[in-house]
């Protein structure tokens, strides 16, 4: 392997700069929350203040669980995230592929879920398994438009797959978001991207104050942090995503810093939007929602896109 | 050694272990079953080192095998060798001997069929590995056994009347071949030729378990023995229909794009169709059953869509499934065997008493869902790019078509994921019911066994451009006039694999440098951890079961009302009814039967 993959990997644009930024995107989030509540929000060090001092808890072990699943499932679930990080970050900032195209990264966008499934139902807590239950629902629910969604860009671009191809067709005729079938999409994939990140209104599998956090319930300590911490790594890699099939990536150049810094603004405050002025939905009315509305909706918008508007 | 002698012992090897079989008790059948079974692994390593092998008598060809039949004979015999490791101990005692003998029996016809040139031979190659299944679904142990051996006997074997048919035909739309098999190609453009078409897509269907001719597949997987049902419906049958329908594809019919998205459209909805069915299921064999189905609509995507790359990942798909699904049956039979159950709701938290069985039902469990690195995901992801890379060349209209199947491939295989996480959380994870708190490892034939698959499933997701594509299919293409496919995308599993595993490994060095471990209970707010809060995961999906239009799906498919055979059973049972109401016993109306048909009889000669 080439050494530099692993700066790829570890430095820039993966683990240590998704971690970092998705932790400080975290505070823009939870100071925002904090104004909508009229309460006055955290310092700016407070999530990473947290995970270290999650580092420094005990880790506490369910007895009759299955203690290496339940261990193994946030470091999974992490090294994954790290590498669609890397993924998607050498599309945008490098234009490189990286071991991987977009129908790679819808599946192994689903390792997330699948890891968050298996920790959780490892303990053998009732409450787990029931987040467990509603985190396949979920993942269900969004991933039938969030794969038309995928496939406009797609289209759009002639059928490309790879990752720098799509941005560079992007460059060369405009940004997808700029047509109807390409806004559509947008849009859709914003709320199935809210309803991966499980934030509200599609938080059913945490639910607090039903199920007591779902999956997570029964962890403490590092394992905690770092399903924290991959929580916040999502706030990074699935707008990173959004803007690298439907705005065209980031362009470095003079006053393209500016506009790569709005569009990624952009998508954050929609999402934190959505998701303060919303109370949690059931779970069959997220599937209605997803299979009724927004499937047949990204359909038009597929049907738009082979029509080439 | 000569190369048609090789084909000989094929079949005759293994006829013969079965004939000895009959003779022996059980421990020697195995003995021989394992040895003759190896011997024929060496038979393929010598028909590898040849470019093609043949044997005729007088001016018949009988035998032939090509990249094609020698790519299928070669997991056949991977397969059965494999599937009889786990037999070796732990068959269920009453049917030992009958199993031991049917074993090496039903290879030797499958070997048969694909070597057989000669259209007669193939026909009876055929119908015998029909008559093997339903020997095998007697030997089953359930209330149901009968009515599914029936069943499976009546689809099976009425669609081998279409393959006669379909064969047959095809001989008289272009004489001169001499019986031969791979002498024929037809263009589709007189009825008789669509017919044969047609009749031999049917029996392709049928054994393979293509949508709507499946519904043998899951009630045999629930009745049949377990390894039965790892080694018939899950590899051989698959292996036989789709080598039936790659070989429709590639020379016996030339056909247009139309035709393509049909047969597409047909592999989307088995896909959807199935694992639908799949995922409301509270029977684990089942499950399993209803998947088997659900992939093979992957494979006659791929093959059916008559692009090569797609036609690539379906010949990928269909080892990459016999792998993995064989490898789930048995793990599933592991656990049947300690715990006496297959109901996904009685079991429970078995994965720390099972662990060895867990990690390989969860390899096989995240190939056949697709889940990187693991050989699913190869295949699949082949699969989809051929379908995109033909879309590039269709209208508008075609193009949507074309599209609604990926989408539903696609969803297909997120709902195959979530089936998985149900079987797994069913069997493995959550609480575990006292009843079994003294289960042990499954034996070490067993396990040895579903580690060998699950070692394949790995190997064949991480080199599956080095072993199987290179080595095995793309010599297929080549025969078969294709170029080598390019692909649309990019994916390099070993640098995923390698990327994830170091990211992994930071994770893991943080957690063992801060790690401060305490062991406890179960946290439930201060509640008892009663049997009665135990989530067995058959619930997941009520509210999708109960989804307004689903709802309505699932419950007219519980009155059987999509099973072909089902349907077919009560229109005879009504159209016999009607004949019973008209044979009242009384001499009077006897009468008057007889004069009319006395009557039209004088009318019709008049």
């Amino acid at each position: 392997m080439n050494p530099e993959y692993l700066f790829f990997l570890l430095i820039f644009p993966g683990l240590l700069f998704t971690a970092v930024l998705g932790l400080s995107v975290g505070w823009i989030d939870r100071k925002v929350s904090a104004r909508f509540q009229f309460r006055v929000g955290p310092p700016f060090w407070q999530n990473f203040n947290d995970f270290f001092k999650l580092l420094g808890k005990e880790t506490i072990i369910v007895k009759e669980g299955i203690h290496s699943l339940f261990l193994a499932a946030p470091f999974i679930a992490f090294a994954t995230l790290a590498f669609i990080a890397t993924l998607i970050g050498m599309a945008l900032f490098f234009s490189r592929g990286f071991g991987g195209d977009l129908l790679v990264i819808m599946y192994l966008l689903m390792v997330y879920s699948v890891m968050i499934v298996m920790g959780g139902a490892a303990t053998g807590n009732v409450y787990s398994s029931i987040g467990a239950g509603r985190e396949i629902k979920l993942l269900l629910a969004d991933e039938l438009a969030f794969i038309l969604v995928c496939l406009v860009p797609i289209i759009k671009s002639g059928y490309q797959v790879n990752l720098e191809q799509l941005l560079l067709v992007q460059a060369e005729q405009g940004v997808f978001i700029g047509s109807v079938s390409g806004f559509i999409a947008f849009v859709i994939g914003l709320l199935c991207i809210q309803a991966k990140m499980t934030l509200p209104p599609f938080h059913i599998p945490e639910a607090e104050t039903e199920i007591v956090e779902g999956p997570f319930m029964e962890y403490s300590g590092p394992p905690l942090a770092f399903w924290k911490l991959n929580h916040f790594m999502m706030y990074v890699i699935l707008p990173f995503l959004l803007i690298l099939l439907f705005m065209g990536g980031f362009n470095f150049q003079g006053i393209g810093i500016l506009w790569a810094i709005l569009k990624y603004i952009l998508i954050i405050v929609l999402i934190i939007i959505i998701k303060n002025t919303n109370p949690r939905v059931r779970i069959d009315t997220a599937l209605n929602f997803f299979w009724k509305y927004a499937t047949p909706l990204a359909f038009i918008a597929l049907i738009l896109a082979v029509l080439g508007v | 050694m000569d190369a048609s002698l090789i084909l000989i012992y094929l079949v005759a090897v293994p006829l013969g272990i079965a004939a000895l079989n009959s003779l022996v008790p059980p421990l020697l059948q195995k003995v021989f079953t394992f040895f003759g079974l190896a011997y024929t692994i060496v038979l393929i390593y010598y028909l590898f080192l040849e470019p093609a092998a043949s044997l005729s008598y007088m001016d018949l060809t009988l035998f032939t095998v090509d990249r094609l039949g020698l790519f299928v004979l070669a997991f056949i015999q991977l397969l059965s060798f494999i599937i009889l490791i786990f037999s070796l101990h732990g068959l269920d005692k009453a049917n030992e001997k009958k199993f031991l003998l049917l074993y090496p029996l039903t290879v030797a016809v499958c070997n048969g069929v694909i070597i057989s040139e000669n259209i007669l031979l193939f026909i009876i190659f055929w119908g015998l590995s029909g008559l093997a299944l339903y020997l095998f679904a007697l030997l089953g142990q359930t209330a149901d056994t009968p009515k599914t051996a029936k069943k499976t006997f009546i689809i099976i074997g009425g669609s081998d009347v279409f393959l006669i048919f379909g064969l047959v035909a095809m001989r008289f739309l272009q004489p001169g071949t001499n019986w031969s098999l791979f002498g024929l190609h037809i263009t589709l453009n007189c009825e008789l030729a669509w017919a044969a078409f047609i009749s031999l897509l049917i029996a392709a269907f049928a054994k393979a378990g293509g949508f709507p001719l499946h519904t043998w597949v899951p009630d045999f997987s629930k009745d049949a023995p377990v390894e039965s049902a790892a080694f018939l419906p899950a590899s051989l049958d698959k292996l036989l229909g789709i080598y039936l329908l790659a070989r429709m594809m590639t020379i016996l019919f030339e056909i247009n794009v139309t035709m393509h998205l049909v047969i597409v459209t047909l592999g989307a909805l088995t896909v959807i169709f199935a694992v639908m069915m799949a995922m409301i299921q509270h029977n684990g064999r089942k499950l399993l059953g209803y998947h088997a189905v659900s992939q093979v609509g992957y494979m006659i995507i791929g093959i059916g869509s008559g692009c090569v790359l797609a036609f690539a990942g379906g010949l990928f798909h269909l080892v990459n499934h016999t792998i993995y699904k064989s490898n789930l049956f048995l793990a599933l039979g592991s656990v049947e065997k300690q715990t006496g159950s297959n109901d996904l709701d009685e079991l429970g938290g078995l994965g720390k008493k099972m662990p060895l069985t867990f990690i390989m039902a969860i390899i096989g469990a995240f190939s056949i869902s697709g889940i990187p690195p693991f050989n699913g995901f190869f295949s699949k992801w082949m699969i989809y790019q051929g379908l995109l890379e033909m879309a590039r060349d269709l209208t508008p209209a075609q193009q949507i078509w074309l599209l609604i199947c990926l989408i539903l491939a696609v969803f297909g295989s997120a709902l195959t994921l979530a089936s998985f996480l149900k079987f797994l959380h069913a069997i493995f994870l959550g609480k575990r019911p006292a009843k079994y708190n003294r289960i042990r490892e499954a034996g070490i034939n067993q396990w040895l066994a579903t580690g060998l698959l699950s070692a394949l499933c790995i190997l064949f997701g991480l080199f599956a451009l080095q072993i199987p594509l290179q080595k095995l299919i793309y010599p297929v293409l080549v025969e078969s006039g294709y170029p080598i496919p390019e692909f649309l995308g990019t994916y390099n599993p070993l640098l995923v694999l390698g990327l994830v595993t170091i990211a992994f490994l930071v994770g893991i060095i943080v957690y063992l440098a801060t790690k401060n471990v305490r062991y406890d209970e179960n946290y439930l707010g201060g509640m008892p951890a009663l049997e009665k809060y135990r989530i067995t995961g058959t619930g997941f999906y009520n509210e999708i079961r109960n989804m307004r239009p689903l709802q309505q799906f699932y419950n007219a498919a519980e009155k059987k009302y999509f099973d072909i055979y089902d349907l077919g059973s009560r229109f005879t049972f009504s159209l016999s009814g009607l004949f019973q109401k008209g044979h009242p016993g009384q001499l009077q109306l006897y009468v008057l039967y007889i004069l009319i048909g006395v009557l039209v009889f004088m009318m019709l000669i008049r």
